[in-house]
């Protein structure tokens, strides 16, 4: 083996190897940041007051005699084929029909929407995404949320130069564990189960093994292993 | 403590100890950092976060940090390269020096379970005991899992062309369920190992000092010393004792680590309830 200082062998392999890092990866920019307080790109793109919750734009007027089965029942309902186009997912107005849709708040209902990153971490609103009324549905064809436009109006207003692929990140996350996430995300259920398993599997074996360990060596004090021989 | 200095023999080169403390101190801002921002919700997290200038710095310190720790592990990559024995490769891995973990392995992690419940012989360990290996290979993984997932998250438009931008939903589940396995091993497993076992406390010297004492050493690695002594290399192996202040300064040290370890550990616990997941 070739004989070497090793510091200098140590410190030559680290900056090399960091040298050669930053020169691969690209520099971090501050588009891909994540944008918690900081509004200012958030207000170049959004025409609005900001004045979230405070004036608002009063929901669409709603035609009291024709209903949408499962939404809304009128005199004149209209026609299965009719009211397929007019489902929650393609209406121009998500909350058509909702009784006392004005006096609600949005996480009277969309509780699950209010827990996670975007709302809680960056302190985003509804409405800083979902914009003001009517919010479209999000399959509507003029929807900002429609996927063909959805990172260009919604996802671009924080995340500068965002793509469709990344507008696919799932803002409102089903939670991993619950087993319904095994239709609706099946590769996020699935990591997350394999990442417990593995987890749970070191600590199963290695805290009893542990403690064991730390018991046993109480009665046992540090001296040589039998009939070792004697050092010379 | 003997202070007989002709009982040390050296365990750890410069280099290693020099990568271990880097990786302390990586791994340890990494965890805090990351923990704030998860924990940003409680006064724990903020009280953390302030720290280190607050939620949005704490990730820019996050991502550098994470970096650098990449860097030295392509870095430990290469020093592997360098440090294997080629001319005997395939051989060299399997010897009882290689960190590769090996059928005796398992043998032993039964023998010694076994005796802590008085069933069996002590097994005679040789350079590294499975503990120490499955430390090794803890970290040989995690980095790479962690550094992926952060990568893919820190640059998450590029990496949004490469994979699509769901996948960093399971990024975001991975990084934060691995580095919760990798903090809570070091903290709980890996300290009690070392600091807190009766033979190894207050703490074990060898990883900063780079030497055991030779007594304890024969009886925990039995057939790592006989082996030294076998092939006449143990008598070349003996180094004198470092002094008493630069042992206070190991323990000054250590002690910090394991505090904050305690410190994320019995926190983040804690708090694990009031949290966002």
């Amino acid at each position: 083996m070739v004989k070497n200082n090793p510091i200098r062998g140590a410190s030559r392999w680290v900056a090399a190897s960091m040298l050669a890092i930053l020169l691969c990866l690209p520099e971090a920019a501050s588009t891909q940041e994540e944008v918690a307080s900081a509004i200012r790109r958030y207000k170049e793109r959004e025409l609005s007051t900001g004045y979230y919750e405070q004036y608002e734009a009063k929901p669409r007027h709603i035609a009291p005699l024709v209903g949408v089965p499962g939404v809304t029942r009128g005199i004149f309902p209209y026609s299965t084929s009719a009211a397929q186009v007019r489902t929650r997912t393609r209406l121009a107005d998500s909350h058509w029909g909702i009784k006392f849709y004005k006096n609600l708040r949005c996480e009277y209902c969309h509780v699950r929407e209010t827990r996670d990153i975007h709302t809680v971490r960056a302190n985003l609103t509804c409405r800083q995404c979902h914009g003001g009324e009517p919010i479209a549905s999000l399959e509507h064809y003029y929807s900002p949320f429609n996927p063909i436009r959805k990172h260009a109006y919604v996802c671009s207003k924080c995340h500068e130069d965002s793509s469709a692929s990344f507008a696919s990140y799932v803002v409102h996350p089903p939670n991993p564990a619950l087993i319904g996430t095994m239709k609706t995300f099946p590769v996020l259920f699935y990591a997350f189960w394999i990442m417990i398993a593995i987890t749970a599997g070191t600590f199963i074996i290695f805290l009893p093994h542990m403690v064991a360990w730390g018991i046993r060596e109480l009665f046992n004090k540090k001296e040589k292993a039998e009939g070792e021989p004697k050092r010379k | 403590m003997n202070p007989n200095e002709n009982n040390r023999i050296k365990r750890f080169t410069l280099t290693h100890r020099i990568f271990h403390l880097l990786l302390i101190l990586s791994f340890l801002t990494l965890g805090t950092t990351g923990l704030s921002r998860m924990y940003i919700e409680t006064s724990w997290g903020k009280m953390m976060a302030w720290v280190f200038g607050g939620y949005e710095s704490c990730l820019i310190i996050h991502k550098y940090v994470g970096i650098f720790l990449i860097c030295l592990f392509l870095a430990h990559i290469l020093y592997l390269l360098y440090k294997i024995d080629w001319r005997q490769f395939p051989r060299s891995l399997f010897g009882p020096d290689s960190l590769l973990p090996q059928p005796r392995d398992i043998k032993n992690f039964f023998q010694h379970t076994l005796w802590f419940f008085g069933l069996s012989k002590a097994p005679r360990f040789d350079r590294w005991g499975y503990w120490e290996k499955f430390d090794y290979w803890a970290v040989f993984w995690g980095i790479p899992i962690l550094g992926i997932t952060g990568l893919l998250m820190a640059y998450s438009l590029l990496a949004s062309r490469i994979i699509p931008g769901w996948g960093l939903n399971v990024a975001l589940w991975i990084h934060r369920i691995e580095a919760i396995l990798a903090m809570a091993h070091v903290f709980i497993i890996h300290f009690f190992i070392a600091h807190l076992r009766r033979h190894s406390f207050p703490m074990d010297l060898a990883m900063f000092e780079g030497s055991v004492d030779l007594a304890p050493a024969r009886y925990e690695k039995h057939s790592w010393v006989a082996r030294l002594e076998e092939t006449g290399k143990l008598q070349g192996l003996f180094v004198p004792q470092v002094s008493i202040s630069i042992r206070v300064l190991f323990y000054i040290f250590g002690y910090a680590a394991m505090c904050v370890g305690v410190f994320l550990l019995i926190g983040g616990l804690i708090n694990s309830t009031s949290i966002t997941w």
